[in-house]
């Protein structure tokens, strides 16, 4: 199971609803951001296990963050967590090297479906 | 007495500004699905005023553009509350070619027609009726919605219905801005709650994030 996971979203509250719905399994760290580019620093600085990455932010948007990060670790899982749902949207990231889309509002049950997903994709 | 200004928190509004972006979210996808057409999000804001100052502030606002097609539809349940959903003049016509090429040429200069109204409700039903629905899904309300109206303006003034929106009252403003890639088109969605609505929409915003906890 990761350890190490970074959560990338200009809303607080957002942040936190999400950090709630990741099941933890003994110690683990959380690293947030509140724009895509304070989340490039702290990926290249940290380099999380998982990380969550809004769409919509100021400063630098999720998309351009996603490429970033790819171009940095080419096998970093990136799963965009968005309220951006249209069919276009989703293409252009999962294009772009996202591991999975994880619709807004998070629940529980939509993460921790994904999060074995990356755990079935690192085992292989 | 009945309390006239409500103090909302910033974390209420933080809670309401993430459930405005994702019910946009949705609105967004469902018009997609309709038309051929990306629209690009951005983060909403959340505004607190008194009734009084609803005029002027959507009158800054909307300052950049000159004439307004404005498809207004009030919604009424435990939320409740009135949108706006704001173009520039114009807007309509780019509408109806989206909607339906074959109509494009039917237009006569410097008139809004039958179609552009007609685009104009169908594009504020869906982004209206999906943005307001999804919210209202969210905070655990169901409402119903007056027919959608097209107004053509050249200042806001008059938009804002006073039997609804007393100028002494709080009154909670959410805006988003949005564009349609391709067609240099920009709006906004404004979504005005009422004074009575605003203490169940605390409630319901503490409920919301209690599954969180």
């Amino acid at each position: 199971m990761a350890k190490k996971f970074l959560l990338v979203d200009d809303s607080p509250i957002s942040r936190k609803m999400l950090k709630s719905c990741i099941p933890v399994e003994g110690v683990a760290e959380f690293l947030e951001a509140g724009d895509g580019l304070k989340g490039l620093n702290v990926f290249k600085e940290a380099s999380p296990d998982i990380t969550f990455l809004d769409l919509t932010m100021p400063v630098m948007d999720g998309v351009q963050a996603l490429e970033e990060m790819k171009k940095h670790d080419p096998d970093a899982v990136i799963i965009v967590a968005t309220a951006d749902i249209q069919a276009k949207s989703i293409e252009k990231v999962m294009a772009l090297g996202a591991f999975h889309v994880l619709k807004k509002p998070p629940t529980k049950d939509s993460v921790r479906e994904i999060l074995q997903k990356v755990d079935e994709y690192r085992r292989r | 007495m009945e309390q006239q200004v409500c103090h909302v928190t910033e974390d209420e509004k933080d809670i309401l500004q993430e459930i405005m972006n994702i019910a946009f979210g949705k609105a967004a996808a469902d018009l997609a699905e309709v038309i051929n057409i990306f629209v690009v999000l951005n983060v909403p804001r959340i505004q607190v005023l008194k009734g009084a100052e609803l005029s002027g502030y959507l009158r800054e606002e909307i300052s950049d553009f000159s004439d307004l097609s404005i498809i207004e539809q009030n919604f009424r349940g435990k939320f409740r509350g009135s949108a706006f959903l704001v173009f520039p003049s114009g807007a309509g016509k780019e509408l109806v070619a989206m909607l339906d090429a074959d109509h494009e040429e039917t237009f006569e200069s410097g008139t809004i027609d039958l179609l552009e109204k007609e685009s104009l409700m169908e594009v504020g039903n869906i982004l209206i009726g999906a943005c307001v629905g999804k919210m209202s899904e969210l905070l655990g309300d169901v409402v119903t919605y007056s027919p959608p109206k097209v107004v053509v303006e050249n200042h806001p003034n008059e938009i804002i219905p006073n039997n609804l929106f007393n100028p002494e009252y709080t009154a909670i403003v959410m805006k988003t801005l949005f564009q349609f890639d391709d067609r240099n088109i920009s709006g906004f969605l404004f979504l005005v709650t009422t004074h009575d609505s605003v203490a169940w929409l605390q409630q319901s915003l503490a409920r919301f994030l209690e599954q969180y906890e």
